[in-house]
């Protein structure tokens, strides 16, 4: 055996050891074979199957259907374009593009010539608001523009090698407080600099030797406004600063509180005047809300909202059980042991009338009674959060601000059914939800809140994380199961149903993450104080991503039964920019369109279904008129069409087929038939697909034939009519161009001319549409036609 | 027990099993192309689909069990549709061909590419008889067919066409002298039948009648039979040995010629009608009003000989060959002199009715022109070599060795499973057809040789998992597996290894339970002659 290769079997050996050599440890062990070897060496993989009872059918099998896992090298750094829905009407693809021609890869590469870096897409990396985004590694970048890419990649290089430099000295010294700033850091706060903010603050704070709290928060939900900094002081009226950046925490911080003593007043003068002086000019692109204030943006987001899963929103640090505690957290856990048999907890939610979040809205009470109606003594729960729908961010954004409220929905669910084990089914794609639920196991295991007799009531039950592997269909119950089992995320056929058939055969009870989060609010408060909230089918609140083309994207909790048109207009304070309001997607890859005209309609589970749509699992993407539905529908169904498991016909063969003949409409070489053809293709796919994913992945082409079927046949006739299908425009330069050149200095394909003070034209022959010229002209001066 | 209604049938069952079992208890068969008794049956052909009335869904019958009170329907119009759609959709992504295109082109149907690989094995004997199943006249018609088979061939592409005719020539050439046992059928419940006229589609007939045992009396106005074969074509290009030998073939096998007899109105109706069982009107062009001639009344179209049955509106009366249109080609008077002898055989109760087409199955997968990186996928298991010329000049023909290079120049291209293929017995069954959903590019047919007796096509797999069930259910130390997911999956080997190391036990089994033409035995011949 060669040097290296016993080199990997010890890394190897050391993984097995770890994980255990049953075939359910498949995954984990894949897992960590590609990030020990950022790919999978087959020697790595051959020595698996000599350790373990897995199989090299097996190994193969599962190594080649979920994305996360690579046969071939890696470059160092890996680079993902969020292609979510937010980010792909915000055009995700021009940035992908132009990551390709800066790294100068060709046809069928991923990987840059010197091995730096690797380019990939990833459906949704849930920071839908700050569209278009991408992750280098473990930094985020929000808003990307195709022009800024190669300094992206730069700043990127240069962070990375400073890395060590930039540790920081610890916060305020354990003197009197003088306030509290809140600081949020969900994934979309960090993309969009709040670390850098966070780590502004600290310097200052010990720079001025000002005495104040920091207290780091989950999702503050104004995805919007972030980085969101938020002043308490006794006395005051909270302050909120939004879109804060770093140069600017002192000002604000210097505004609030006065900093100890003279010589560092003094000092704190002399490096404001020296610092003011360094970044003189420099607009100032905050703006500062009063918690108090009427009728600010921040207001408006909020005000319609109620807070159910995400109660104590921004206000609590997500891994401090203390502070959980503080708000009531565990006291529905502890009331259900101590005070509620498991028939009456069921009772309660069953009376509720909370049904699942996860998008189909089952009953959840009437789950629970499944489960807890078998016989078998060994049952689990999962809590599905392998949120894999481009476009949705709820169960992060709940993962990792809420954990605590999770668990304990589960530890009550798990006490309601009988069961002893739980699992959290958390998407690879998801480190700091993986990380955050990871710590606060860690902490409720110390603190006797998991395992054996929980709060000494004789209730035991454990709970482990499984890092879902990439794999869309993995959130349907039943290839979510055959994952856990460390098999191809492959749905099976029901019945039977989980409930009574489901993991390693026992009942199982599978809830969404939404749906645990809602569980211990009902039990502290009641069911009916829950029923009060919504709609006469749809009880309590719906926690929605909302992105797109409104002014004030987030992640908003908001009352079944409120009009779609409200939550657009109101919360999302309608349309960004001056373009019309056209449409609203609700439900991702297996919801619809619908028309603004139909937007009245109350979010409600039966309602939306009627409509063509269905609730999902909680994205709303809303869109403008320079929306084309043709490239939307096409763009939801390459997601399932890429996310289909290919077990059947209809989901592997059907989805293909509709997709090419969306390629071909879009291409303009639609024809008639192809209409009628695509309408029959994807009403046979959900008549004849086994599972929901095969089922679903026909709606959103079903619902734009039928509510914008116009727009279909305007591509039959050569045209786009929002002007975004490449094939059927082409860019023009008008009389506004003042010749300023910016354009002609960025074209990556040299087809406008460098003419300075005249007016500039585009070569067609040239131009590959890669719209930077649109996206930069300071005057507007270049159309689509 | 569970008690649920079957097709409008109340119906009771054991518990747990599935409503695909349920109806089979009751005769009602439902197709299925990945389901395999004893394995886990998890869905994923789709043609299983029957309608749920209750809930009002389709749902796979192979894998839902029979619940109380169900009510199901396994061949309502929407359970039809659904099935053919998932064939179609299947068709769709199943690239090969069921029939080689030389045998489509051939208007007589012959078995090209299995005479081809008999002759390619020495084997002229059996070659023989392939060629004959279609074509009673193989040495005349290897003088003179224009052989629209070798302008279809797919080698075409790489060099030039497998050299057919000639090749059908030869099994004649040195087959017919010594081929006496052939000459002597007899059939115990003997008809007789007369034949008017001797050109090929005549001859055809009588050949086609003779060897299924019944008795034939060939009449025609000229001196010599052959009617154009001797008296419109020239001796250089059909010597007229070579038509007098296989005439004298067919007189061996029993057939009475009457020549130099001008069948009038007259005799026809008193002298021949009443004297046979059948008649078989074969006149070729001769007659400017075959109609009047024979009496013939015409149908509600206002033709005289009905195109699929060869039948006239005179019972026992049938007819064949370019009485009924001019064709060029004397191939197709021979096809039809076959055909109609066949409708005859049907008249008389000697031949089952629906059997005649059996053997004029056409594709319903093919895959139309090469791609340049096919080329050394079908090489590999063909000769290389270009076209062979035949040393003793084309009259001459092929010597045996000739042709037996000559024949292994065949690529093969027909399917090896054509009558164990599900997917296209139920193609025919449904009318599915492979056109409707067709993708805007076809995958590259790959074939594998790996292992030492099974080819492997994976572009011809349809993801049903049998095999990848089988192996792993029989633990075979390598086995089968999917790789990728979606439409791209595919059955592969693990750890880039073969078939060969994959397919040891169960070898024989996997190529049995495949549903297509994907896993195959190399040597399979399912239409191997008797």
């Amino acid at each position: 055996m060669d040097v290296n290769n016993q080199h990997i079997n010890e890394k190897v050996d050391r993984m097995v050891a770890l994980h255990g050599s049953t075939v359910d440890a498949v995954i984990p062990i894949l897992q960590d074979i590609q990030h020990e070897f950022n790919f999978l060496p087959e020697p790595a993989l051959r020595r698996v199957c000599e350790t373990t009872d897995i199989t090299p059918a097996g190994i193969s099998g599962i190594s080649t259907f979920y994305t996360q896992f690579r046969h071939s090298p890696a470059g160092r750094h890996s680079i993902l374009v969020c292609t979510g829905t937010a980010c792909h009407v915000k055009g995700a693809l021009f940035v992908y593009e132009a990551f390709r021609r800066e790294l100068k890869l060709e046809e069928g590469e991923d990987t840059d010539a010197s091995m730096i870096f690797t380019l990939g897409k990833v459906a949704c990396l849930g920071c839908c608001t700050l569209a278009p985004v991408v992750r280098i590694d473990e930094v985020t970048y929000g808003h990307v523009q195709p022009e800024s890419v190669s300094s992206l990649l730069r700043d990127f290089l240069t962070k990375k090698n400073d890395g060590i430099s930039t540790a920081l000295p610890a916060g305020a010294g354990r003197h009197v407080s003088q306030g509290e700033i809140r600081i949020g850091l969900g994934s979309c706060c960090v993309a969009s600099g709040s670390s850098d903010v966070k780590m502004q603050l600290e310097r200052t704070l010990a720079q001025t030797k000002i005495n104040v709290d920091v207290r780091q928060v989950g999702c503050v939900g104004i995805c919007n406004q972030v980085p969101i900094m938020e002043i308490i002081k006794p006395g005051e009226s909270p302050a909120y600063y939004a879109r804060i950046k770093p140069e600017e925490v002192r000002e604000v911080l210097l505004r609030h509180f006065k900093p100890e003593g003279y010589v560092n007043r003094f000092k704190t003068g002399f490096y404001n005047l020296f610092e003011n002086i360094l970044a003189d000019g420099a607009p100032k692109s905050f703006r500062k809300y009063l918690g108090e204030q009427r009728d600010t943006p921040l207001s408006k987001f909020l005000g319609p909202q109620v807070n159910i899963a995400t109660e104590n929103r921004g206000v609590t640090n997500p891994i401090d059980l203390e502070g959980y505690r503080g708000g009531g957290g565990f006291e529905s856990l502890r009331k259900c042991l101590a005070e509620m048999t498991p028939g009456e907890v069921t009772d309660e939610i069953k009376l509720s009338g909370l049904r699942g979040r996860g998008g189909a809205g089952f009953p959840t009470g009437q789950k629970w009674q499944l489960v807890k109606d078998q016989a078998d003594p060994e049952k689990f729960v999962i809590c599905n959060g392998d949120e894999g729908d481009p476009g949705a961010f709820m169960d992060r954004m709940l993962l990792e601000s809420y954990p605590f409220r999770i668990i304990e929905g589960m530890l009550i669910a798990g006490y309601a059914t009988g069961a002893s084990h739980g699992i959290f089914y958390i998407r690879a794609e998801y480190p700091l939800a993986v990380m955050r639920i990871g710590e606060a196991l860690r902490i409720c295991r110390e603190n006797g809140i998991i395992g054996s007799s929980i709060l000494g009531s004789g209730f035991s039950f454990d709970v482990r994380i499984f890092g879902g592997a990439g794999a869309f269909v993995c959130g349907e119950e039943t290839a979510l199961i055959a994952s856990v089992e460390g098999k191809r995320g492959i749905p099976r056929m029901r019945p039977p149903y989980p409930v009574v058939k489901g993991l390693w055969n026992k009942p199982t009870l599978i809830n969404n993450t939404e749906t645990l989060s809602l569980v211990p609010w009902i039990i502290h408060h009641g069911a009916d104080a829950f029923a009060k909230t919504g709609s006469p089918g749809s009880k309590g609140t719906k926690v929605f991503a909302l992105a797109g083309k409104v002014k004030r994207g987030g992640l908003i909790e908001v009352p079944m039964g409120i009009t779609i048109r409200k939550i657009v207009e109101e919360i999302g304070g309608g349309i960004a920019g001056d373009k019309k309001f056209k449409a609203v997607q609700i439900g991702g890859p297996s919801g619809g369109c619908l028309p603004a005209s139909e937007t009245d309609m109350p979010i409600d589970f039966e309602a939306l279904k009627g409509a063509g749509t269905m609730m999902g699992s909680g994205g709303m993407i809303v869109l403008d008129e320079a929306d084309c539905m043709v490239d939307i529908a096409h763009y939801f169904l390459s997601f399932t069409q890429s996310q289909s498991c290919g077990r059947c016909t209809f989901c592997r063969i059907g989805t293909r087929r509709m997709l090419e003949i969306l390629d071909k409409i879009r291409n303009g070489n639609g024809m008639q038939e192809d209409l009628a053809n695509l309408e029959t293709l994807a009403l046979s796919t959900s008549r004849g697909s086994l599972c929901g994913l095969g089922k679903t992945a026909p709606n959103p082409v079903l619902t734009t034939l039928r509510y914008f079927r116009e727009e279909y046949e305007a591509h039959l006739n050569g045209m786009c009519p929002a002007g975004k299908c490449l094939p059927l425009i082409h860019y023009e330069v008008t009389d506004a161009c003042i010749g300023c050149t910016k354009c002609a200095q960025r074209c990556p394909s040299d087809a406008i001319a460098f003419a300075p003070y005249e007016k500039h034209t585009i070569d067609p022959e040239k131009c590959i549409k890669c719209d930077i010229c649109r996206q930069i002209c300071p005057v507007d001066a270049i159309l689509i036609l | 027990m569970v008690k649920l209604t079957i097709d409008h049938i109340p119906v009771e069952v054991q518990e747990g099993i599935s409503v695909m079992d349920a109806a089979a208890t009751f005769g009602i068969t439902i197709p299925s192309l990945c389901f395999l008794q004893g394995l886990s049956n998890h869905p994923s052909c789709m043609i299983c689909l029957v309608k749920d009335l209750d809930r009002g869904h389709l749902v796979p019958s192979c894998a839902m069990p029979v619940s109380d009170g169900m009510n199901i329907l396994t061949g309502c119009a929407e359970v039809l549709e659904a099935r053919k759609e998932a064939l179609e959709l299947l068709l769709s992504d199943h690239v090969g061909d069921c029939e080689a295109p030389c045998r489509i082109s051939c208007p007589a149907f012959m078995d090209i590419p299995l005479m081809n690989r008999l002759i390619g094995s020495g084997n002229f004997e059996q070659a023989l008889s392939v060629v004959r199943e279609e074509i009673a006249l193989p040495m005349v018609l290897g003088y003179i067919c224009p052989a629209p088979c070798e302008k279809a061939c797919k080698r075409k592409q790489i060099d030039q066409p497998v050299s057919v005719c000639l090749l059908k020539r030869a099994t004649a050439q040195y087959e017919i002298p010594q081929n006496d046992a052939f000459y002597s059928i007899s059939l115990d419940n003997r008809k007789k039948v007369a034949i008017i006229g001797t050109g090929p589609a005549g001859l055809a007939a009588a050949f086609s009648l003779l060897s299924s045992g019944h008795a034939c009396v060939l009449y025609d106005q000229h001196e010599k039979a052959g009617g154009t074969l001797q008296y419109d074509i020239p001796d250089e290009h059909l010597p007229r040995a070579v038509l007098d030998a296989e005439i004298a073939v067919i007189r061996k096998m029993g057939a009475e010629f009457r020549l130099g007899i001008t069948v009038t109105r007259e005799i026809f109706r008193h002298s021949i009608l009443p004297a046979f069982d059948a008649v078989i009107l074969a006149t070729g062009t001769m007659l400017s009003d075959p109609a009047t001639m024979f009496g013939l009344a015409p149908d509600e179209h206002g033709t005289y000989i009905d195109k699929k049955t060869f039948s006239t509106s005179l019972p026992g009366v049938f007819a064949g060959g370019n009485i009924i249109r001019e064709q060029k080609m004397a191939v197709h008077s021979v096809a039809q002199g076959k055909m109609a002898a066949k409708q005859v055989e049907i008249y008389l109760g000697t031949q089952h009715p629906g059997t005649e087409g059996e053997s004029r199955r056409k594709s319903v997968s093919a895959t139309g022109p090469l791609f340049e990186p096919e080329w050394n996928e079908y090489l590999k298991e063909s000769s290389h070599d270009q076209r062979t010329i035949p040393a003793g000049g084309i009259s001459r023909g092929f010597t045996r060795e000739e042709a037996i290079h000559e024949a292994k120049r065949c690529l093969r291209c027909d399917c090896r499973k054509p009558v164990s293929c599900k997917l296209r017995m139920y193609a025919e069954t449904y009318g599915a057809g492979r056109k409707r959903f067709t993708g805007p590019e076809r995958k590259i047919l790959t074939k594998s040789f790996h292992h030492e007796f099974v080819v492997y096509e994976t572009e011809k797999c349809i993801r049903c998992g049998l095999c990848v069930e089988i192996t792993e259910k029989q633990g075979e130390s390598v086995g089968l597996t999917f790789a990728g997911r979606g439409f791209d999956v595919r059955i592969s080997v693990p750890f880039n290894q073969t078939t060969r190391e994959a397919l040891t036990s169960t070898a024989k089994l996997c190529v049995e339970s495949c549903p297509t033409g994907a896993l195959a035995f190399k040597d399979q011949e399912e239409r191997k002659p008797l």
